[in-house]
């Protein structure tokens, strides 16, 4: 190394040659990674090279659930009896209204109590509706957000502002932020993955861009069956033997072409790329086959039942990859906004929440099992609430309108304060009634438990340097340890 | 930027600043000296007396940093200006480049350790405004001063002087003793300007050419042949379009399509081609379809509606925002826009504070945008790209009009009895066939609804209700479609209570036969049934559905095409004034960026640290006055594309720059202002300023200036390496070496196989996706399907710059290799290096497919004589032959022809141009 140090550009090409590249490669990312060039964030030769917490944190990885749509929180996680006693009449007047609540025929307005059943649960006495029977039994592990705004009733401006901070597409999604912060531990699967049911409709690839950072920070899309990423196979008649000659030509024609140059550490680092792509090829099968998982597994995701066998997969597949280094798994549910009840709320509801609960609940008990629980974040998101009364003026079957600032969350692992709850909206569960939790500080908070500081995760761009928070939030400690 | 969240509070004494130093800016003030500071003589200082004045001691201040005293530190170097930010010690340069967050760390070669970065970190967050406001004289005001011409320096290697360039850089390299890097080599040369100017290589005959010509100006040939050349216009246009927030497509709930944009960036490459000049450029895209003009009723040259699609290509949409607020969006994007890539300002900070660094103050953003308060947007188009207000604009260019005129009949005659329009047809009435007799079998076994009682109403000759019945439904359904309230939906519901059991006592009575209802059902009632791919259906099968949802989809792209070959523009034109419609609204500063807070009004104005005042600007008005609300853009127009506006042609040298040597002068290109960076060559850049409005705006000649210096004829390798002194290579000592982007990455391919479709303009193409990726893009959504099939084959494969760009999809081999996210503008690309780009190479379509015709093509042109065939092959990717060690080892390699191919056509050689 005495070599590289008196002149750094001619960097670690000896080291290259001697190791025969198909083993030396991803020993060379992480001697790569060492350097000062790719240790400083937004090192653009290599992006995701694992990098320190900037504060020191437990969580090490996150898994990210999406359902789409807006989840009503008031037949979930927010008991509201107070509905009842108003069940068909018109809301009363409501005070602090900064402008409309609603987006559809609020005029009708007539408050509709939850059909379901609640109860308390857990040590904590926590209320949940009968929709969640599974997520009832490990309710003491979580902590609840309540009452948390965000800046628009539009499903897309609030998709954007729930997932990249800002309400117009272009920024950086949450997972794109900490790769950008932290890299990733596998340099054989992507650092930043997306679990999903299809492209949605509301956001497209936008919902896991990078935004202004650098490409290398956008979410991949796995997809179900055998190529979970685009291009992850070979061609028709290829094999990997094939592959790997052509390879061993290429990496032979690059070395002699870095050879004859200075400053030759992005060339390098293009062709160890090459051989991080041609490992992908043989980790991600492994890594999306459930072969070695055992029918107990299995079970615990709803893997069983035809209702919970398309979000258990993504469930399980969240945590293959947390445990195989993968930095932020975004799972989301359904692609065209199936949360967005605004008619049927009694027949819709329920089916959407058996779809999910195993699958939910079955991830939760799984990590804890696995001793992983600690270092991985879990969160429960949606990008809104949904109002008390209702918003389908046509349908005989009733169902509730966007409520801007009603979203409930819930996150687990990590540091997080088990059975803590924070926020609190008031008797109609229509706005809050004591501290409101804008999206910023729930961002905050997020990167807090990931050990990122949210001042100092920045990138410059168009004379601003960007945060995720934006004019910053607040970590919100009441749920913290 | 759209954040609504509380804002920080707003600086009283820093605005108050603002005002004071906007008519100081002339005459910067004298630099006041440094008030002494406790804190920073004990614990900073001497730390970083001892570990940093060997570089930047009082005397040798490398990088124009010193450490000397308080206001030296603060006041930073040259690369990024201020090191210190009051307060904020992570935003602050000097802690950042202590702790490695920005390159190289900070002391070179060592680090400081926690406690002492500490010790500076605490020292930051302690600082107050107070204790720095006397340096702020020293602001950064180079950009707000009209450029000058400045005498060309002395240089001792005059020989090396080619043109003026070259004597700015090499005074630089000389007063830091750097050598210039040798000439590259003609064939290195060649291959650097092809790809610069028209975006792919030369063909081994291209460059044989030149090769071949000894003339002394052979290489000023070449640069001229190729800024003739059509392909110029069409990798140009590219740098533009990442600019302006390309898209076409809104970005938000269902991604509807925004119109024809297309026409757009054909205007920008025509104007390019024909070298418009660039205040000419400018002029048209803010205010194309402001003028006044001559002719008779001072009707707008409709032509310019064309490239004030610029107004109306960013992200936005109607959604269910009350209008107001959606307006304030607009109107925000559009002054931040104008700022940034015109002015090369952040203008958009100033929207809910005054800007913190650069001396904007808020009410200065609200003037701007005051020029922009008359656009008025027509209608968006509907889910199918049809806007019930069209603004069509004649083809200019004869030839596609007819060709265009073609196309529209021809998709008008499939859209009304087309072979499409017949099989949904057929599809619908076998379906409709097939409900009516399931209903009937079921006949009146489910008990009677209002929705009976409808279809009953709807029957011609029914008998059941009488016409008063009749004509009552039909009243109250109106008035309650109408209203919306409660009240008259309960008048509706309880008539149809009552006509339910007057239908069902009818059917008991016999006086009806209860089945004859069904015969009236229509299709309406068939698609109803069959929406929503995944709902279950009582009625229909799945593979019905899946049928009925592919020919709707085909219908949907024939309507897409018919609108995108009709002449419409995408654009904004101007609000009617009195007696037509009501006038300009006024524009307040709103308080905190919020639109529900209006403050003071203003008047269009210009930013007053260029003018040095606040006062509103002179509208031009026509003659008769007769259109009070036009002229407003075309008097910021007219003030933007002047030479004697301070920043225009400096930003746009710079871009210009950029392109050509990797980084522009100023190395953050749509921000001159305090926060960005430094420029190295400030005087370079004022020269090329000039020099640029003395040539008419002539782009084409600052290319030519540019291409032909010897600093941009410099080799990649310089053996004299300055690489200590400057190892981002600032000073220009060799050429820096670069990675392709996205586009030319594809369109070589392209080229290389013979496969390219070079065909010009129109509306644009759709590049198959991956594998298996069209199934994720196909979720039903109201503006069907995400990505559509091309009208021909080849189309597919067109220039990159001719892709679809829809907002929510861009095509994922593009996006890996960094092609920008368009929602926002892009000044610069990041180029980054990932395992997925490694993959969309080494298993994708494109490199696959066309190794395999590059293979064909090698094989005709030169025989099946293996070396020969790898010879060629080195001559067509790598513009060069192959050496003796590459021939044998090659020549050895056991795979087919398309192997070799593949192995070229991922080579880093062809990746990264010297």
């Amino acid at each position: 190394m005495r070599e590289a140090e008196q002149h750094p550009w001619l960097s670690r090409r000896n080291f290259l040659i001697e190791s025969h590249l198909g083993l030396g490669a991803l020993a060379l990312f992480d001697l790569l990674a060492a350097d000062s060039l790719a240790s400083a964030p937004g090192s653009e030769s290599l992006p995701l090279a694992p990098r320190p917490q900037q504060l020191q944190a437990k969580a090490k990885r996150c898994i990210f659930l999406f359902m789409e749509g807006g989840v009503s929180q008031m037949d979930t996680f927010e008991y509201r009896p107070a509905l009842q006693r108003y069940a068909g009449q018109q809301m009363p007047a409501f005070s602090g209204t900064a402008g409309p609540v609603a987006t559809l025929g609020a005029a009708r307005n007539r408050v509709i109590p939850s059909p379901f059943r609640f109860a308390r649960h857990g040590q904590s006495g926590r209320w949940l509706s009968e929709l969640f029977p599974h997520l009832a039994t490990t309710v003491d592990d979580l902590a609840f957000l309540h009452g948390i705004m965000v800046d628009s009733s539009n499903h897309a401006p609030a998709v954007y502002h729930t997932l990249t901070g800002h309400m117009i597409p272009g920024s950086a999604s949450i997972g794109s932020w900490i790769t950008y912060g932290l890299g990733t531990e596998n340099q054989n699967l992507p650092g930043f993955v997306v679990l999903g049911q299809g492209v949605p409709a509301v956001g497209g690839t936008g919902i896991w861009s990078n935004g202004f950072l650098p490409a290398a920070h956008q979410g991949t899309l796995f997809r179900s069956g055998s190529a979970p990423i685009v291009d992850l196979n070979q061609r028709p008649g290829m094999s990997l033997k094939d592959q790997r000659t052509e390879l061993d030509l290429l990496q032979w024609l690059n070395e002699r072409h870095a050879t004859k140059r200075m400053n030759a550490s992005e060339l390098e680092a293009r062709m160890a790329s090459y051989e991080v792509a041609f490992r992908m090829q043989t980790e991600a099968p492994e890594l999306i086959s459930f072969a070695k998982e055992t029918d107990a597994t299995r079970k615990l995701y709803g893997l069983d039942d035809p209702a919970t066998e398309v979000f258990g997969r993504q469930c399980l597949l969240a945590r293959r990859m947390v445990e195989r280094g993968v930095r932020f798994v975004k799972v989301l549910h359904g692609a065209v906004k199936p949360w967005d009840q605004h008619g049927d709320l009694a027949g819709r509801l329920p089916v959407l929440c058996k779809e999910v609960d195993r699958p939910v609940t079955g991830l939760l008990k799984d990590l804890k099992s696995r001793g992983l629980l600690d270092e991985t974040l879990v969160v429960w998101a949606s990008e809104m609430g949904r109002t008390p009364f209702d918003s389908n003026v046509v349908s005989d079957k009733p169902g509730r309108d966007h409520n801007q600032y009603g979203l409930v969350m819930w996150m687990a692992g990590g540091e997080i304060r088990p059975g803590s709850t924070f926020g609190q909206t008031d008797d109609f569960s229509l706005r809050s009634a004591e501290t409101p939790i804008p999206i910023r500080d729930v961002h905050a908070t997020l990167l807090r438990l990931m050990g990122l500081d949210q001042n100092q995760l920045t990138f410059l761009h168009a004379g601003r340097y960007k945060k995720l928070t934006d004019t910053g939030g607040r970590v919100i400690s009441e749920i913290l340890t | 930027m759209l954040s609504r969240g509380p804002r920080p509070k707003q600086d009283r004494r820093t605005r108050f600043l603002w005002c004071f130093l906007a008519g100081a800016i002339v005459v910067p003030q004298p630099l006041v000296h440094a008030a002494t500071d406790a804190s920073f003589n004990q614990h900073v200082q001497p730390l970083l007396a001892a570990r940093c004045s060997s570089c930047h001691s009082a005397e040798k201040k490398t990088s124009g940093f010193s450490i000397a005293d308080l206001e030296s530190v603060v006041s930073g170097g040259n690369k990024h200006g201020r090191a210190v930010r009051e307060g904020q010690p992570a935003l602050s340069p000097l802690v950042r480049m202590i702790k490695g967050e920005i390159v190289p760390r900070m002391p070179l070669g060592g680090q400081l350790s926690a406690s002492e970065i500490s010790v500076i970190e605490q020292w930051i967050a302690e600082l107050s405004p107070e204790q720095t406001s006397s340096f702020k004289a020293e602001r950064w005001l180079w950009p707000f001063q009209k450029p000058v011409k400045h005498e060309l320096p002395r240089v001792r290697s005059s020989s090396w002087v080619r043109n003026p360039i070259d004597a700015f850089v090499l005074s630089k390299l000389e007063e830091k003793g750097i050598s210039p890097a040798p000439p590259a080599s003609n064939r290195t040369l060649a291959r650097r300007v092809y790809f610069d100017l028209i975006g792919m290589p030369p063909s081994p005959e291209e460059l044989e050419a030149f090769l071949e010509d000894s003339s002394p100006d052979a290489f000023e040939k070449l640069v001229n042949k190729l800024l003739d050349d059509p392909r110029y216009g069409e990798r140009w246009a590219r740098h533009w379009l990442d600019l302006v927030r390309y898209g076409e497509s809104d970005g938000l709930e269902g991604d509807i399509l925004l119109g024809n944009a297309w026409r757009y960036r054909d205007w920008v490459i025509d104007a390019l081609n024909s070298d418009m000049p660039y205040d000419r450029f400018v002029t048209l895209q803010l205010a194309g379809g402001d003028e006044h003009g001559s002719k008779a009723w001072y009707q707008p040259d409709v032509q310019g509606y064309i490239p004030a699609g610029f107004l109306r290509l960013a992200p936005w949409d109607l959604g269910n925002l009350a209008s107001n607020e959606l307006r304030q969006s607009y109107l925000d994007e559009v002054t931040t826009a104008t700022g940034s890539i015109f002015l090369g300002l952040s203008i958009g900070c100033a929207r809910c504070h005054d800007h913190k660094y650069d001396p904007i103050p808020t009410k200065d953003y609200y003037r701007l945008q005051a020029f922009f308060n008359a656009v008025r947007i027509p209608l968006p188009l509907n889910t199918s790209g049809i806007s019930p207000e069209e603004i069509e604009v004649p083809y200019k260019n004869k030839v596609f009009g007819k060709i265009a005129e073609a196309k529209v009949k021809e998709y008008r005659e499939r859209l009304d009895n087309g072979p499409e329009k017949q099989a949904l047809d057929r599809l619908e009435q076998a379906l409709l066939e097939k409900l009516i007799a399931a209903k009937v079998a079921e006949g009146s076994k489910e008990a009677l609804t209002a929705g009976d009682v409808r279809l009953e109403l709807s029957r011609k000759n029914q008998k059941v209700f009488t016409l008063a019945e009749k004509e009552k439904h039909q009243e109250l359904t109106e008035a309650f479609d109408y209203t919306q309230e409660p009240k008259d939906k309960q008048a509706l519901d309880d008539l149809e209570v009552e006509l339910t059991k007057k239908l069902a006592a009818a059917y008991v009575q016999g006086s009806e036969d209860p089945l004859a209802r069904f015969q009236a059902i229509t299709v309406t009632a068939v698609r109803a049934e069959v929406r929503g791919v995944d709902r279950p259906s009582k009625y229909f099968s799945k593979e019905e559905k899946e049928q009925h949802r592919k020919l709707t989809e085909q219908m949907e792209v024939l309507r897409r095409r018919l609108s995108r070959w009709r002449p419409l523009a995408l654009t904004v034109t101007t609000v009617p004034g009195p007696p037509l419609g009501p006038g300009v609204q006024a524009t307040h500063v709103l308080k905190g960026g919020d639109h529900q807070q209006p403050g003071e009004p203003v008047e269009p104005g210009f930013p007053s640290a260029i003018t040095g005042n606040l006062l509103p600007a002179a509208l031009e008005v026509d003659r008769f006055r007769q259109f009070p609300t036009r002229g407003r853009r075309m008097t910021l127009a007219k003030w933007i594309a002047s030479p004697d506006n301070p920043l225009t042609a400096r930003v746009m040298a710079n871009r210009i720059w950029q392109h050509h040597f990797g980084k522009g002068i100023v190395a953050t290109p749509s921000d001159f202002g305090t926060n960005g960076e430094r420029p190295t060559h400030p005087e370079l850049l004022d020269w090329l300023a000039v020099r640029f409005c003395e040539e008419n705006w002539s782009i084409k000649a600052m290319h030519r200036l540019m291409l032909t210096s010897n600093t941009y004829r410099q080799s990649a390798e310089n053996p004299a390496t300055a690489m200590a002194a400057d190892p981002e290579n600032r000073l220009l000592w060799r050429f820096d070496r670069r990675r392709l982007e996205a586009e030319a990455i594809r369109d070589s391919l392209l080229c290389f196989s013979g496969r390219m479709n070079s065909e010009r303009g129109g509306p644009s193409v759709f590049p198959p996706l991956p594998d298996g990726m069209d199934d994720l893009t196909r979720a039903s959504r109201p503006g069907g399907s995400m990505w559509e099939p091309n009208e021909n084959d080849e189309d597919a494969r067109r220039r990159s710059i001719y892709i679809f760009q829809r907002r929510s999809l861009p095509l994922p081999m593009m996006a890996s290799f960094d092609a920008p996210v368009f929602n926002e503008s892009c000044e610069r690309r990041s180029i980054t290096t990932t395992p997925l780009q490694a993959l969309s190479m080494l298993n994708g379509s494109l490199v696959n497919e066309e190794a395999v015709f590059l293979a064909a093509r090698v094989r005709k042109e030169v025989g099946p004589e293996k070396s020969a065939q790898i010879s060629r092959l080195f001559d067509i990717v790598l513009n060069r032959p192959p050496d003796v060690e590459e021939l044998r080892r090659f020549s050895q390699f056991a795979g087919s022809l398309d192997a070799i191919c593949r192995v070229l056509l991922n080579s880093n050689e062809l990746f990264y141009l010297d």
